[in-house]
């Protein structure tokens, strides 16, 4: 039964990370929050060219709702003033609701599309909204004989 | 937010603390006191007359006016301005010492220049600046405001100019009052209560004129759409500003848009989502099959290439056409180098996750040179390996690319250590920064030719010389003043921090112990026109200003190349011509640009605070509106002082200078701007006299007069 164990790590494969993309902003409609679509070549081996850009663009369609100038950003500012902005103190922004919600979204992409392909999305408001980060994995064979050889799964911080 | 500290702990890079400084803090407590004090005193003495000689909603809209102002002017104190968390190293890709110091996009049709920023690791955003003061980037930056002691960005711009429109109201408010209840007690003037009012009355007085100035020159700012920065560099003289969308919608903006999210102090969470393999691959296409089949690894596949060549179409019209200045027998790519010709700046990617930097490298030289053959080679190989290989591997060189990486960074780095050693060049905390004290580290940098993006070039002598022959300061490596981006008023005439116009900040930065740097050079001659704007010297860009566009150097590419880490072998023949291009010229060159610029409206002033900045005068691309628009910069500089009387003059002059410039939009009016029909004609206009142009001499074209923007972008006015 130990061999056994060993031989199971043996073959357990780990994914190590390989190399980054980092997808730009697109700053032809002006500084909207809005990304390239373009399919960088790093993952032209990686991941259809189809989920990418559909992912892509979910999140400018998000980020351009959040940006919107109007009734509801209005009524909240005058909320704001009416209050001596205290509110802000008790209410979260709308931005800040949208922005939930595509951190919700990128975990669900990186769930049922990235990860399986070895790749993980980087929410991109931790880069201040400049990159959308893309880290490419590679899996990095077998794990050492060893007997204290543990599997490391490439989870990402 | 707290005021003035850059905040550590926050997600990715922490930015180092600053030291303290108490004399930052006088000017907002003395505006604090000031509102305060008054108001209080207003209330307490005055306010219970009117109340019982008029109304008691005399004194309650007197409250709510002062408590908005209050709001108002905490919330532009201490919110977070918008700043950018510094670049993680591993989006920091560019140890290619070939990574331009400027990088090109196009904004609603206008050419807008992005500057690599030395201190936060990433190319600015359009109208992102640098702080110096505060020694942060900030999104949309406008300017660094003393009397709250703060940047004002994207996010309390808002707060500011409200701010502005109730202090000023208040102001009114307390001023009227006050005589309305002295013009009742003129017997009783020995009172103490008619004592404080007259006292109150006074700084209220004293106090109005500037403030409504200022009132005045934002409500003209928001109404065009620019920021203070873009107004006082001259960004938009020649008329067109991508980033104006008409008057109304320019003001809903600012007061109706939604609050903007802080980028800094927020909850890292870490990935929840476990990457195991085995990795899921997509199918490949027949052509991509084929294509590898045949692939030798070594040259790029049909098929691959087919695709990145799609890609870019979906790019706009490339710039007008530069000269081949790739290294021999590389491919046509779509790096970096190459997508730098596209509208928009090209998908980095790192070649192999980049371990942290390591000590100085002094390899580099020989390393470098290797590293962007293989860099290149590297890249056009992946597609292929998976194919040829059947690894889903990425066939780079690390050594090499990580050796070259490291070691430029490494040189860098030690660039950075000895700069520091210079001469206190860093002026931040416990980092070792490099600053204007750099030039003299450069000179040796340029032949070792460490990673230059690290190190600052403060003389321009220095970025000609690394340039490979081509425009000087265009790169990475030369960046270095962009630190004193700071737009504080005072700052203004010395320093202007923009995202197109950086060469001009170090010519702008407030007066420092060290010398000056010259104009031109790093930021050298940074490449002026704004449609093909890295590649002309900061000379051309001055000269532009008179009539036509900067010409277009011959090889435009090459200025986003970055010569350093080049071989020795290659610098000698390039520091001639590079020194000619960077050199700040003697006397009335042209080419202290950036800081003639800013110069036509710090005028005086600047030149009292750099005396030896660029050698030899600053031409006035426009001495009419220079003419105003210099005390006008000079008055902008004394937003400190705030003497009622200067900024009477400044606002004058500030609505004198923008009737001469024929962009005057009164407030009431608001026609906002120009039509920006004309960027189409402009572009072929531009791309047409790029084309021919080759030397710094600019002379108006047949009916258009040519006119190029401090941030390098180009207009054509008919004349």
């Amino acid at each position: 039964m130990a061999t056994e164990f060993h031989n199971l790590q043996e073959l357990r494969h780990s994914a190590s990370l390989a190399t980054k993309v980092f997808i730009q902003r697109d700053y032809s409609d002006g500084t909207i929050c809005k990304f390239q679509t373009k399919f960088p070549a790093e993952l032209d081996s990686r991941i259809e060219r189809s989920l990418f850009e559909e992912t892509v663009k979910t999140l400018n369609c998000c980020y351009a709702e959040a940006e919107k100038i109007g009734g509801q950003s209005y009524l909240e500012g005058c909320l704001a003033c009416a209050t001596a902005y205290i509110v802000f103190l008790c209410m979260e922004t709308r931005y800040e609701k949208i922005l939930k919600k595509i951190s919700m979204y990128i975990q669900e992409q990186n769930e049922k599309i990235y990860a399986p392909r070895g790749l993980l999305l980087t929410d991109p408001i931790e880069r201040g909204m400049r990159v959308i980060e893309i880290s490419i994995f590679e899996d990095s064979g077998s794990t050492s004989s060893s007997s204290t050889g543990s599997p490391s799964s490439g989870t990402a911080q | 937010m707290p005021v003035g500290l850059s905040v550590d702990g926050a997600l990715g890079y922490p930015s180092p603390s600053r030291p303290f400084r108490p004399s930052r803090y006088v000017p907002v407590s003395a505006a604090t006191a000031f509102l305060v004090g008054a108001s209080t005193l207003f209330l307490c003495f005055t306010c219970p007359w009117l109340a019982e000689r008029f109304s008691s909603s005399i004194p309650l809209y007197n409250v709510v006016v002062f408590l908005f102002t209050l709001a108002n002017f905490c919330m532009a104190t201490f919110m977070d301005p918008g700043i950018f968390p510094r670049a993680e190293e591993d989006e920091d890709k560019e140890d290619d010492f070939r990574a331009p110091l400027y990088k090109t996009v196009e904004v609603r049709g206008i050419q807008v220049r992005m500057k690599w920023c030395s201190t936060c690791r990433f190319y600015r955003p359009p109208r992102c600046s640098h702080c110096s003061v505060c020694d942060n980037c900030v999104e949309e930056f406008d300017h660094h405001c003393p009397w709250v002691n703060n940047c004002i960005g994207r996010r309390n711009y808002r707060y500011f100019f409200l701010f502005l429109l109730s202090l000023t109201t208040h102001i009114m408010n307390v001023f009227g009052f006050s005589l309305l209840y002295i013009l009742h007690h003129t017997k009783h003037l020995d009172q103490v209560d008619s004592g404080v009012t007259m006292a109150v009355m006074c700084v209220s007085g004293l106090f109005f004129v500037p403030v409504a100035g200022l009132t005045g020159f934002h409500i003209v700012l928001v109404a065009r759409g620019r920021t203070t920065n873009e107004q006082v560099t001259g960004k938009f003289r020649g008329g067109v500003n991508p980033f104006t969308h008409g008057c109304l919608k320019n003001i809903a903006h600012v007061l109706c848009g939604s609050q903007a999210p802080r980028y800094l102090g927020r909850l890292r969470k870490p990935h929840s989502v476990e990457v195991q393999p085995p990795f899921l691959r997509p199918p490949l296409s027949e052509a991509q099959l084929e294509a590898k089949a045949v692939d030798n690894g070594i040259q790029q596949s049909k098929s691959s290439l087919e695709i990145m060549e799609s890609q870019s179409t979906d790019a706009d019209p490339p710039p007008p056409p530069k000269p081949e200045h790739r290294y021999p027998g590389m491919p046509h790519t779509q790096n970096e180098e190459c997508s730098l010709l596209t509208e928009a700046p090209p998908t980095p990617s790192l070649y192999k996750y980049r371990p942290s930097y390591s000590s100085p490298g002094k390899n580099h030289t020989a390393s470098t040179h290797s590293s962007k053959m293989s860099r290149g080679n590297s890249m056009t190989e992946s597609p292929s390996v998976p194919v040829t290989t059947g690894q889903p591997s990425y066939r780079s060189d690390p050594s090499l690319s990580s050796r070259g990486g490291a070691g430029c960074r490494g040189g860098g780095e030690g660039g950075k250590a000895g700069s520091g050693g210079l001469g206190g060049a860093s002026t931040f905390g416990g980092r070792s920064y490099p600053s204007f004290t750099d030039t003299l580290l450069q000179s040796a940098a340029a032949s070792c030719s460490s990673s230059l993006r690290s190190a600052h070039t403060a003389h321009n002598a220095l970025g000609p010389l690394i340039s490979e022959g081509t425009t000087s300061t265009s790169y990475k490596s030369l960046a270095n003043q962009t630190r004193n981006g700071s737009l504080s008023y005072e700052s203004l005439l010395t320093h202007s921090e923009s995202p197109e116009f950086e060469s001009a900040a170090h010519e702008l930065s407030p007066p420092r112990p060290h010398p000056p740097h010259s104009l031109s050079t790093a930021a050298g001659a940074p490449p002026i026109s704004g449609y093909t704007s890295p590649f002309l010297s900061a000379q051309q860009r001055e000269g532009s200003l008179q009539a036509c566009p900067a010409p277009l150097r011959p090889s435009p590419n090459r200025a986003f190349l970055r010569p350093t880490s080049s071989p020795p072998s290659r610098a000698p023949p390039l520091s001639p011509r590079a020194r000619s291009l960077g050199s700040p010229p003697p006397g009335p060159a042209p080419g202290h640009t950036p800081l003639g610029k800013s110069l036509s409206y710090a005028g005086g002033a600047e030149l009292q605070h750099r005396p030896s900045s660029s050698g030899g005068g600053t031409p006035m691309q426009n001495n009419t509106v220079s003419f105003f628009l210099q005390p006008m910069a000079t008055l902008l500089s004394l937003e400190f002082l705030y003497t009622p009387s200067i900024f009477l003059f400044f606002f004058l002059l500030c609505s004198l200078s923008l009737r001469s410039s024929a962009f005057f939009c009164p407030p009431l009016l608001l026609p906002c701007g120009h039509k920006d029909d004309s960027v189409s004609v402009l572009s072929s206009t531009i791309k047409q006299n790029v084309a021919n142009h080759n030397t710094p001499s600019h002379k108006p074209v047949g009916g258009v007069k040519k006119v190029t923007g401090v941030g390098g972008t180009t207009y054509g006015i008919s004349v």
